[in-house]
């Protein structure tokens, strides 16, 4: 990996840091209810950059956060973990293999409902098991999640934009797949 | 922000309307499959006596201190339709489909809805 890589996983995964705590200060509704700004980060980087940046991002991100929040090792991360990576791989999968179908709203619905599946699953083995709570929870939580993530899909189409726009030397950065 | 919108493809929107769509409708199959899971559970003394079905039309009678109390369960509601206690509270609460319906003097307790009520456990809320 060369050092100006380095750099760019350094900055991205700081803004997904910042996002992340930001969101977690953010009272809501509903407890399990998030917005999952952090990964507006890792779709920017996913397109931008490539997958295994998109995937070092969501690393260092799950990781540091839930040391600074204080969950590390508990429940919440391992849900946090777990959804992020699941979103992460299936993001970069259906941009290698659907790149011509989805566009980058399409490709961050996705990225919400494997979260969201790999949360339910994981909950259900980990914790709850019990399937009917898991079955009766799981439509609400991929709706709240479908919603999330066309909003968080429109913010990285938009911020991918303008990051092209705006420094054209990024252009000859960008991975081909 | 339209400029991004009318830029989404054919199955970027067929996905969104998909799970939209899904969603909704599993909310809505799962709040039916929950209530007819609903019982209609009997305590005597604080000992569950009976368990019945909520969907299923039936008349109980329960001897007590008091004399017997007549429970009638119908189109998913019950109610005490007979009770010789001198408060009649429990007959002045009428149909009920959720909760609890409570007399002290004959020591009953019918507790309507959720069949799982004495199973729930574990965690309540996760955060992170």
């Amino acid at each position: 990996m060369q050092l100006q890589d380095k750099h760019r996983v350094a900055i991205l995964a700081a803004y997904a840091l910042a996002l992340h705590g930001f969101e977690s200060l953010l009272p809501t509704p509903i407890p399990w209810l998030k917005l999952g700004l952090a990964n507006i980060i890792t779709l920017v980087a996913l397109v931008l950059y490539g997958f295994r940046t998109a995937l070092m991002v969501t690393l260092i991100r799950v990781v540091l956060a839930s040391i600074f929040i204080g969950t590390f090792l508990g429940p919440a991360f391992i849900l946090s973990a777990g959804g992020g990576l699941a979103s992460v791989v299936a993001m970069g999968l259906s941009i290698k293999y659907f790149k011509n179908l989805f566009g980058t709203v399409g490709i961050s619905l996705i990225g919400a409902l494997f979260h969201n599946i790999a949360q339910l699953s994981l909950a259900y083995y980990f914790f709850i098991q019990r399937i009917e709570a898991v079955l009766i929870i799981s439509p609400l939580i991929v709706l709240i999640g479908s919603l999330t993530g066309i909003v968080n899909g429109i913010i990285s189409d938009i911020l991918i934009k303008n990051l092209l726009k705006k420094d054209t030397e990024k252009i000859q950065n960008v991975v081909h797949w | 922000m339209k400029e991004t919108i009318k830029n989404t493809t054919l199955a970027d929107r067929l996905l969104f309307f998909l799970l939209i769509s899904l969603s909704v409708s599993g909310i809505f199959i799962s709040r039916d499959a929950l209530s007819q899971g609903s019982d209609v559970i009997v305590e005597v003394d604080g000992k569950p006596a009976y368990t019945l079905p909520l969907n299923a039309d039936k008349r109980l009678s329960i001897d007590g201190p008091y004399g017997p109390t007549l429970i009638e369960i119908e189109k998913g509601k019950v109610r005490v339709k007979e009770s010789h206690c001198r408060n009649q509270i429990c007959v002045r609460d009428g149909w009920t489909s959720r909760g609890a319906i409570v007399c002290l003097p004959n020591k009953l307790v019918i507790i309507v809805g959720g069949s799982n009520k004495y199973q729930k456990q574990g965690i309540d809320a996760i955060t992170g």
